[in-house]
């Protein structure tokens, strides 16, 4: 009975949790104008006459009075997407230029996480956090944030805010002036800004193509590689690697498949022996027999008992049929001697010719052989030569063997093969080294900075 | 002192007994995510947040909560657009630096100007007068009408440090890191409508 004179009243419902966004009137043109960081904001830019109000003072004074009619941001203030898994709310926007390139930053707020940057250089967009600590020197002229090494890019340049709109947690102001200095490394850059005797470092980091466009659901941005930003990492970079890897294993095929099909077959021999200075000779070797399609044959002569004397070999291929002959010539030769640096040898009494795409058809081959002696060795010593080849002092004579084979597959047709496999590859090298040093080149100016974000 | 959650009220505890000495503005409303009673750790230790001094400047206003450890200790909270510093009191005396004696004298102080402290080196960045002008919650000391310099220094790393001389007073040092809610662990943060609230793990 007396339970239901005295049951509680049923326990009220939790307040709902504040706001983060204050509206208030704007002092110049009565417009609405919302605060979302009401205590750490200092300046706000009415988005609807421009004029900037004084955020820190109770009753917004107007600290510069404007008229105009603003453009709006890409991006709308108030925009709340996540990015690199914090959701960020659009709370500032301004335009900066460093009088040759434009771009945009937007300033961005998470009650939790404090501030990040979104800076829009037309192309691609970069996450930007103020860093809590300072840099290292680092790597060879760079610095070093976390173990990550930074190289410095290009000189300090100026830069001037050209426009601006929402609320910032400095005395922001157009014409405002700091300096700059860049450092990078592929996907991010340090940027160092000294200006009102303070100095700030913020780092960048490349987002992906589409990345910040799908969060805020803008249009995206177009792909191209012309004018690639100071840290923005090759494209061509893994596809090189690639390419390389392709090429290498192509290669390394061909030569395994080239060793097994090109294997040589021997299809005739002969000797002779010539007279050193003496009667030119002919030998005649009939019936060399290829087969239908074209062959390579290789023709190589053996003389290496040559001393300070060559044999010079004139060929003539002839086909028995048509009587059309290929010609060609070898020299075999072989010098020795003493000189103030010791004992000196040189030439190939081995030389070998090469005769490619022969049809097939049965063949004979000429070769016309004559030996000379050279006595420009002043070491020369005639008897110990003639004593080795047992002439007994009359004249002397050199063996040579002539060998003819077929198949194989000519050098030259895997040189061909090699440039095709490599062409890629390289392709992609010059392709690699153009972005690199596009992206290295000073920037120079363009005057699509400002609307080459607008797509369609 | 103790500012009345009710009537902003500021009673001061003196060797005489509580003294009331006068009434102290209402901080204002800020989107800071935190707030009297958030608790967090710095490493075993946990502490609460007890007290909140609201700084201003020319150019911006920032937060300094009061942190009471588990142990008995203090520390300072530091809140300033979106970083904080964990910071605890140390000895002047300790520090290797002309900017102690330039607070003395009240001589200009140079971002960039060197210190060393326990063998670490840091460096001014910021250089500014400051005065209070509000505060909740329990204070060591008398907030109402405070106006001092103050000396923000960064390291190399996560250290971090400040010096700060109210008027006629000594020079005051403190030294800590910086710290994100997610590293210490921040529980009972306020709520905002419309933004998740972090799960940090305490």
């Amino acid at each position: 009975m007396t339970d239901a004179v005295t049951s509680p009243a049923p326990p009220s419902p939790p307040a709902p949790p504040p706001s983060s966004v204050r509206p208030v009137n704007c002092p110049n043109c009565g417009g609405t104008v919302n605060i979302r960081v009401a205590g750490t904001t200092v300046n706000v830019i009415c988005e609807h006459c421009g004029s900037t109000l004084d955020a820190t003072s109770p009753d917004l004074q107007v600290i510069a009075k404007a008229d105009s009619a603003l453009r709006r941001p890409q991006i709308a203030l108030g925009s709340r997407a996540p990015l690199r898994g914090t959701t960020w709310e659009v709370v500032g926007y301004m335009e900066r230029t460093d009088t040759e390139v434009s771009w945009g930053e937007y300033l961005l707020f998470n009650p939790y996480e404090g501030y990040a940057f979104l800076v829009d250089d037309g192309r691609r967009f970069s996450l930007g956090r103020l860093l809590d600590r300072l840099p290292k020197s680092g790597g060879l002229y760079g610095l070093a944030v976390d173990d990550t090494n930074f190289s410095p890019f290009g000189v300090p340049y100026g830069v001037q805010v050209t426009f601006v709109v929402g609320e910032f947690y400095w005395r922001v102001a157009v014409g405002e002036a700091v300096r700059e200095t860049d450092y990078v490394t592929p996907g991010t850059m340090l940027a160092c800004e000294d200006g009102q005797g303070e100095r700030t470092w913020t780092r960048l980091d490349l987002l992906d193509w589409g990345e910040a466009e799908s969060a805020f659901g803008i249009p995206n941005r177009r792909r191209n590689y012309d004018r690639p930003a100071p840290h923005e990492p090759s494209p061509y970079k893994a596809r090189l690697f690639e390419a390389w890897v392709i090429g290498g294993i192509a290669a390394v095929t061909l030569f395994l498949v080239s060793g097994m099909a090109g294997s040589q077959q021997r299809i005739a021999s002969a000797n002779a022996d010539v007279v050193l200075d003496g009667a030119e000779k002919t030998l005649v070797i009939k019936d060399v027999v290829l087969p239908p399609g074209n062959s390579r044959v290789a023709i190589d002569a053996d003389a290496s008992t040559l001393d300070n004397s060559w044999v010079d070999l004139d060929y003539s291929l002839t086909d028995q049929k048509t009587q059309d002959s290929v010609d060609s010539y070898g020299t075999a030769e072989r010098y020795s001697g003493y000189d103030s640096d010791g004992s000196w040898s040189e030439g190939d009494p081995r030389p070998d010719v090469t005769l490619s795409s022969i049809p097939g058809g049965r063949y004979d081959l000429v070769v016309t052989l004559s030996a000379h002696k050279w006595t420009g060795a002043s070491s020369y010593t005639p008897t110990a030569s003639g004593d080795f080849f047992g002439g007994g002092g009359g004249q002397q004579s050199v063996p040579v063997t002539v060998t003819v084979d077929r198949g194989g597959i000519f050098g030259g047709n895997i040189l061909l093969g090699l440039l095709v496999i490599l062409a890629w590859p390289v392709i992609v090298l010059f392709q690699h080294l153009g972005f690199e040093k596009r992206r290295k080149a000073p920037i120079t100016g363009s005057d699509d900075d400002d609307d080459s974000g607008d797509d369609e | 002192m103790k500012v009345c959650d009710y009537c902003h009220s500021a009673v001061l505890r003196t060797d005489a007994g509580l003294q009331a000495v006068g009434t102290i503005a209402e901080v204002p409303d800020d989107v800071s995510p935190l707030q009297l009673g958030v608790r967090g750790r710095d490493g075993a230790r946990g502490f609460e947040l007890i007290g909140r001094v609201r700084w201003r400047y020319a150019d911006g206003a920032w937060n300094e909560w009061l942190a009471l450890f588990d142990d008995g200790s203090t520390g300072w909270l530091s809140e300033s657009s979106g970083h904080y510093m964990l910071l605890r009191q140390i000895d002047p005396a300790i520090i290797r630096s002309p900017i102690v004696e330039q607070m003395r004298g009240n001589y200009d102080i140079l971002p960039g100007t060197q210190a060393t402290i326990d063998g670490l080196d840091y460096w001014a960045n910021d250089v500014k007068t400051v005065s209070c002008v509000a505060s909740e919650g329990e204070l060591p000391f008398n907030s109402l009408g405070l106006s001092a310099r103050s000396v923000d220094l960064m390291a190399a790393d996560e250290h971090c440090a400040s010096i700060q001389k109210a008027k006629g007073e000594l020079v005051e040092a403190y030294a800590g890191r910086y710290v994100t809610l997610a590293q210490i662990g921040a529980t009972g943060l306020r709520a905002f409508e419309d933004w998740p609230m972090p799960a940090y793990r305490a």
